[in-house]
């Protein structure tokens, strides 16, 4: 279910899927997502290894500091992994039902790869945070945010637009832009205490 | 399946009786690749062990939550591409042709006559074990969750029921086939055993 190719060989011999080949694949699409061209690679060697990675990581560094207590407001783990694959899940759904021709998996792979530039603005969000909180380093961080923001729906509109008949790219489009909105909305209002 | 399985019990046993010791054990009851078989199993019950045992573990519930996803991670690659094809010769892929259509492929290994049967009983036993009992007591952490109303925790178990439960399909999927489908393996597989129950209470009677 997590990829999409097989290796070749007889099943039962004794040369099972390597995984250095698949650790490849999930560092070639990185590189799709960060030089986003109109390739069929993302979507047609699918993996859901590289959302998962990108959305553990995006739920850890989303914490604060004081990560048990239940009382602080900013989003604990859990949720961070049930508005990201929800979310996912519900644009799949959006596509599939306005008659889009692109497979369920295909499309969480693309959203979830697609996460990856709001990843590094969350980190470098954190990095700049270490300097102490001010109207400067707002300004940065927001900067930051709509630049990969930015840079994520030009990724995946890149892959998804084309799956969908042109009278209703809008409609296709919209919530992918709400979804990235929301994530980058976490992410600008982070603050570590 | 169990059929199969009871009288290689009761094949096993009576070869123990005869024979103490022997160096020509039969075929069937040799594990071929324990590494697999170890791994098969140490992901899958780790995870659970974990998730039942976090209290004692550590006292951060990230700690637990990311252990746990990532053992489950493991499992599911390990699972699909390793011990499927090693312990069972089944495999299963997705494969998106040039229209950009999605086939799913279900796959096992033809038995051939004139080699040894390389299928050891001993491991399929293994990976069918822990291949069902696991998902079930994921789906069991489930309703305990919902209904003791630890929310929190009921991402990481979904997880667990999402992740352990396609591998159970995909793998029954391989093995019923594309002949039959599986809801009437299902029934043929109940008839079977209600037959067998009203048989074996006519003889103790």
């Amino acid at each position: 279910m997590a990829e999409a190719e097989e290796s070749p060989g007889d099943p039962g011999t004794a040369s099972p899927r390597p995984l250095m080949r698949d650790l490849k694949a999930v560092g070639k699409k990185f590189m799709h997502v960060l030089y986003p061209r109109k390739s069929n690679t993302l979507l047609r060697d699918w993996d859901l290894w590289g959302p998962l990675i990108l959305c553990v990581t995006l739920a850890l560094m989303l914490q604060r500091d004081s990560a048990d207590s239940e009382k602080d407001g900013g989003p604990q783990f859990a949720e961070v992994f049930v508005i990201v694959w929800f979310g996912a899940v519900t644009i799949t759904l959006n596509s599939k039902l306005l008659g889009g021709n692109i497979s369920f998996f295909q499309s969480l792979c693309v959203l979830g790869y697609c996460i990856l530039p709001l990843t590094v603005a969350m980190l470098i969000c954190r990095l700049v945070l270490l300097a102490g909180p001010g109207p400067v380093n707002f300004m940065v961080r927001l900067f930051v945010v709509i630049v990969m923001f930015a840079w994520s729906i030009v990724a995946s509109t890149a892959f998804l637009a084309d799956s969908q008949p042109p009278n209703r790219r809008a409609l296709a489009v919209y919530p992918v832009f709400l979804f990235y909105f929301v994530i980058s909305w976490m992410i600008l209002t982070f603050t570590p205490q | 399946m169990l059929q199969q399985d009871s009288n290689d019990d009761t094949e096993d046993v009576s070869l123990f009786d005869a024979e103490e010791e022997t160096t020509n054990r039969p075929r069937k009851s040799k594990i071929r690749h324990p590494v697999a078989s170890f791994f098969h199993l140490f992901f899958r019950v780790s995870a659970v062990v974990v998730y039942l045992l976090c209290e004692f573990l550590s006292s951060s519930f990230i700690a637990c939550m990311v252990t746990i996803i990532l053992l489950l991670s493991c499992d599911f690659w390990a699972v699909k591409n390793v011990t499927g094809r090693l312990m069972v010769g089944l495999r299963w892929w997705n494969h998106i042709d040039e229209d950009g259509k999605s086939h799913w492929v279900f796959e096992s290994r033809k038995e051939s006559s004139q080699e040894n049967k390389t299928m050891s009983e001993a491991e399929s036993r293994i990976f069918w074990l822990g291949l069902i009992a696991c998902p079930v007591l994921w789906v069991i952490f489930a309703f305990s969750a919902l209904f003791s109303f630890r929310i929190k925790w009921l991402a990481v178990v979904i997880m667990g029921v999402v992740l352990q439960g396609a591998n159970l399909y995909g793998y029954i999927r391989c093995k019923v086939g594309s002949r039959k489908n599986l809801t009437s393996m299902a029934t043929s597989y109940l008839g079977k055993q209600f037959l067998r129950q009203n048989t074996g209470d006519d003889q103790t009677s």
